[in-house]
């Protein structure tokens, strides 16, 4: 059951996102393929967690087109609810639901494929027979296996992180969105945190504003103001210029020039 | 220097002698002050009087214990009708369940309506269908105490933290997921705070329902008033103070039990919202 389906290709075309009255996103074209591994870099407010949302059909662009598997989200309600089922989905605060077990909160993300006896068993805190060897190889990668019958407001804030990962990939998603997942996790976590996500060849866009986990990925796209700046694999402090512009760039490239290693610091 | 002040004065100002001035003009106009009282009180002196001592015939105690059973059967009853209906009108009228927008100004009116219509206005036309006995008076709490729940509850569902609720969204729940498992989980320890601060509300109501033919010690209590027997009135008047308290301190009890947070976590969860909904939602 752990093989992913087919992964999911992406394509934006002149994307374009004004929210109150602020460009947020301008004239973005960029396409993902099957399986791709993406980090999305920037600086707060660059516009990463919005072109997150328009790929969920979240925001809806004003200007340009958005294809997902060569589908338009917006086509139809189905299609919207269709492409959304195929998704996983991971965010810094990591939006398990309080109040609900570990347990049920990663059930919870296939409840659309329940059966009204599904519903009753989940209620009655059951893990519903067909999930249980799912549940459990995912609940053993996760080394969440001990927390599973616990509330989540009474689990660990790294506990809960991967307890959130666990229920994005619960379902197979074809496709892993991680909106700054790694953000106030220690180093040694946060590596940890990206292994987690590199799931199954599901196509993987993640966000960050941090260099060192960024270039970890085979593809960096870098965002400022709203576009895109840089697309490519980062190859060194000679990129640092367009990722960060010319000011802040060659400032940055001059550090590390006078440190003795090699790790370039964002 | 402050220059001297040329200001017109401020509306707060205005409204508070608006608001002196009612007050004032509705006392005297329904004839509130001492003469009032100086003609009441030799009635009062004689009700005292007659109240004591209370009636401790064996006969009365005996009646007594059944009764104050009924009023406490009556609260339950009419608790568990405004739950049945109050919860699911609070599911459709909060805003965050998304329920179609027809349905939920449906609910909403509905509640209103039951809301709004005093439990002892309910009870007389109750009375007047079903007959007299507690049945009317379960049926008149219910439905008063369904439309309050409803508003109540409906305002503990808006509170959640949106964030999760959110992510079920756009990973694909249903409206009906998102409310059941992410709405309502949230916020079910302040709910179930709410059922049982509606269970002290009806207890008091079971009492007041009891006057108009709605059963249990009410019910007698408004016999040994019309009859004028005092000492019986006084001995079911502790009787009542006795249920009220006994079911205050069972409630205060469950509730600490049950955790629910106080209106911190509502707060917190407004702030989130508003960063959360920047832009257009299609959903």
């Amino acid at each position: 059951m752990s093989t992913a389906k087919a992964a999911m290709r992406i394509e934006l075309r002149d994307v374009h996102v004004t929210l109150a009255d602020r460009p947020v996103l301008t004239t973005v074209s960029l396409s993902f393929r099957e399986g791709e591994q993406v980090a999305v870099l920037g600086p707060s407010g660059a516009g990463k967690t919005t072109l997150l949302r328009v790929i969920v059909g979240a925001v809806v662009p004003q200007r340009g087109a958005v294809l997902l598997d060569g589908i338009d989200p917006h086509s139809s309600r189905a299609a919207l609810t269709r492409l959304r089922r195929s998704i996983g989905c991971v965010r810094q605060r990591d939006d398990l639901v309080r109040g609900l077990t570990a347990r049920t909160n990663i059930l919870a993300s296939v409840a659309y494929q329940w059966r009204p006896r599904d519903w009753g068993s989940v209620l009655l805190g059951n893990v519903p027979r067909r999930y249980r060897d799912r549940l459990a190889e995912i609940a053993q990668s996760y080394e969440i296996d001990e927390v599973l019958a616990a509330p989540v407001e009474r689990l660990s804030g790294g506990q809960r992180q991967r307890v959130a990962v666990a229920r994005a990939v619960f379902g197979n998603p074809r496709l892993l969105l991680a909106d700054e997942s790694t953000a106030g996790l220690d180093p040694v976590r946060a590596a940890r945190a990206l292994d987690d996500l590199q799931y199954g060849g599901a196509t993987l866009i993640a966000t960050t504003h941090d260099l060192r986990i960024a270039q970890r990925f085979p593809r960096v796209i870098a965002l400022r103001e709203g576009a895109v700046v840089f697309d490519g694999e980062f190859a060194g402090p000679a990129d640092l210029r367009r990722i960060y512009g010319e000011a802040v760039g060659t400032e940055m490239q001059t550090a590390i020039g006078t440190e003795s290693g090699t790790e370039p610091v964002a | 220097m402050i220059p001297p002040s040329r200001r017109r004065p401020r509306w707060s100002t205005l409204l508070l002698l608006a608001a002196i001035a009612a007050g004032a003009w509705s006392l005297a106009e329904t004839g509130v002050g001492s003469a009032s009282l100086l003609a009441g009180r030799e009635g009062a002196a004689q009700m005292i009087g007659g109240l004591l001592p209370p009636d401790l015939d064996p006969e009365l105690l005996s009646r007594l214990g059944p009764a104050a059973l009924q009023t406490v059967q009556i609260s339950i009853a009419s608790l568990v009708i405004g739950a049945v209906i109050g919860l699911p009108l609070a599911m459709l009228i909060a805003g965050n369940t998304e329920a179609p927008r027809w349905l939920s100004g449906l609910a909403r009116l509905v509640a209103t309506a039951f809301r709004s219509v005093h439990e002892l206005l309910w009870a007389l036309i109750f009375v007047a269908t079903v007959g007299l006995g507690p049945a009317a008076g379960v049926y008149a709490i219910g439905v008063h105490s369904a439309g309050v729940i409803a508003k109540l509850c409906s305002e503990q569902l808006e509170a959640v933290d949106p964030a999760p609720v959110e992510a079920m969204r756009i990973t694909g729940g249903s409206r009906v997921t998102c409310a059941l498992l992410g709405v309502m989980p949230q916020a079910r320890a302040n709910i179930a705070s709410q059922l049982l601060y509606q269970w002290e509300c009806n207890i008091r109501s079971s009492v007041v329902v009891g006057f108009v033919g709605g059963g249990g010690i009410g019910e007698a209590l408004g016999i040994a008033l019309r009859l004028f027997r005092y000492q019986e009135l006084a001995t079911l008047l502790c009787a009542v103070l006795l249920i009220v308290a006994a079911v205050d301190q069972v409630s205060r009890l469950i509730r600490a039990r049950v955790g629910a947070t106080t209106s911190t976590n509502a707060i917190s969860g407004t702030r989130r919202r508003s960063l959360l909904t920047l832009g257009r939602r299609t959903s």
